[in-house]
């Protein structure tokens, strides 16, 4: 599975759970934070796009995510 | 003499009307939410359900920034919890609360109800037994009780006192006990009272059914205190009331809609569903001596009457015992929206400030031969009265009883 569709995948959950934010707002080399997210809108965001992708990532693993690239990254490497 | 405690805000979403000028035009029409729902044998039963909900239409006419918040704050919430944002938020500019006239922290939040994310949790569990990482985060806080209060309270930006209580069906009338209670002791100076909607997952329906309080699947209505009762029919509505005292309301400007006069609640020292005329009567006795009325001098019982053979009769049963020869008027706003359970009492208590103030009783559409003699049942269509005097009762399976007093403010 390549990034673009991960990155698909991650945008489909912001616009579900950030209906408000506008798909061009959506930077790589953002953050979920940036984008008006709080805690609970991030792990729903995560779980929405894991659900998608039909991969299962452990929570510890989100430690080191720090913008989208990198959660982009992670969720390629269990895909 | 503790100060009187007055309602001065409004709000409801019911199956007959989402606020309370529709919901009132139903109650003078004798409009019926009832309609056939795929029930949990794969046929069908009656129900009066919330169909067609949408927040953002029901917060239409709030102002932008309550509108704001209170989007915000339930846009990801399941519909039990925006059904009970858009009550609050309507009571809550009804009552002139909108523009801070009560400091954030002396305002106080009552939700009456418990298991209310039964149906949340059932659409939840295939999610669970497929994959349980991909339940969401969000399911940990949603599936509590609890975010009904924390979600109406971020919406309106309440930080005073707030919690759950919960009494079964008297759930709605024991919130509006409890923050009159909360009131009189200081511990705030504005209350809302919430009566949250229910939307019982499909095997506490089924076990309802098994206990033999479900209409039967045929029955296209519920007919309290008819000769045809034949069981309770499951309704959804969110409700909410704020109270203040009435003299912190009247110096603030805000109109007092009625006074809630005297409250009462007890218990049957039972865990069945068995309802208990002793009990009923003896809350309904403590309610009007608490609000210093006579038994004859109430016009009007907004009764419990979820149109079981066993409620129905027990209720009946009390209140001849204690009305006596007076015949005040009697009827079931179940018979209109079903039994909206957890938030019944709140619902009936809404229906009984609109009609003592506009000076009806609604009907019993379903009602044509009384199941009792002696009893002013109000028949099929409205009728014209004064009422200066209401009350309004709830009862609950394991013997909770609760009676509450209304007078025109």
């Amino acid at each position: 599975m390549d990034d673009t569709e991960v990155f698909a995948a991650v945008r489909a959950g912001i616009a579900e759970v950030l209906p408000e934010v506008r798909p061009d707002e959506v930077d790589i080399d953002g953050t979920l934070t940036d984008l008006g997210a709080n805690s609970i809108d991030r792990a729903e965001i995560v779980t929405l796009a894991m659900q998608r992708l039909g991969v299962t990532v452990p929570v510890a693993e989100f430690r080191d995510v720090h913008d989208l690239r990198s959660l982009v990254d992670l969720l390629a490497k269990h895909a | 003499m503790p100060e009187p405690v007055v309602v001065t805000g409004l709000g409801i979403v019911s199956p007959v009307g989402v606020g309370v000028p529709a919901f009132a035009a139903a109650l003078r029409a004798g409009a019926t939410g009832f309609r056939a729902v795929p029930d949990e044998a794969g046929g069908t039963r009656f129900a009066a359900p919330l169909t067609g909900f949408d927040l953002a239409a029901a917060l239409a006419a709030a102002t932008p920034g309550v509108r704001r918040e209170a989007l915000r704050a339930a846009r990801r919430s399941p519909l039990p919890v925006q059904a009970g944002v858009a009550a609050a938020v309507e009571a809550w500019q009804h009552a002139g609360l909108a523009g801070g006239a009560v400091p954030a922290d002396r305002v106080g939040l009552i939700v009456g109800g418990h298991n209310l994310t039964g149906g949340y949790a059932f659409e939840h569990h295939p999610v669970y037994l497929r994959q349980p990482v991909y339940l969401p985060a969000r399911y940990a806080l949603q599936v509590q009780d609890t975010d009904h209060v924390a979600t109406i309270s971020q919406a309106l930006g309440v930080t005073g006192e707030g919690h759950t209580v919960g009494a079964s069906s008297a759930s709605g009338n024991l919130a509006l006990i409890q923050a009159a209670r909360l009131i009189a002791a200081g511990a705030v100076d504005a209350c809302l009272a919430v009566g949250a909607l229910a939307r019982p997952a499909p095997p506490e329906r089924a076990a309802l059914a098994n206990l033999g309080v479900l209409a039967p699947p045929a029955e296209p209505a519920c007919h309290p205190f008819d000769r045809r009762r034949a069981g309770l029919v499951p309704g959804e509505a969110a409700a909410c009331l704020v109270l203040e005292p009435a003299g912190a309301a009247r110096r603030r400007g805000a109109t007092p809609l009625a006074e809630l006069a005297g409250v009462a609640t007890g218990l049957d020292a039972t865990s069945l569903s068995t309802p208990s005329p002793a009990g009923e009567e003896r809350v309904m006795r403590q309610a009007l001596a608490r609000a210093g009325v006579a038994p004859s001098a109430v016009d009007y019982v907004n009764a419990h009457g979820t149109a079981t053979p066993a409620g129905d009769d027990a209720e009946l049963a009390a209140l001849a015992a204690v009305f006596g020869p007076a015949r005040p008027w009697i009827n079931s706003t179940k018979g209109l929206v079903g039994h909206c359970l957890s938030a019944a009492g709140a619902v009936e208590a809404i229906a009984t400030v609109v009609q003592l103030r506009a000076g009806f009783v609604h009907a019993n559409p379903g009602l044509r031969r009384p199941a009792a003699p002696g009893h002013r049942l109000v028949g099929a269509t409205a009728v014209p009265a004064p009422i200066e005097v209401a009350l309004s009762t709830s009862f609950g399976f394991g013997g909770f009883n609760t009676a509450v007093v209304l007078r025109r403010g």
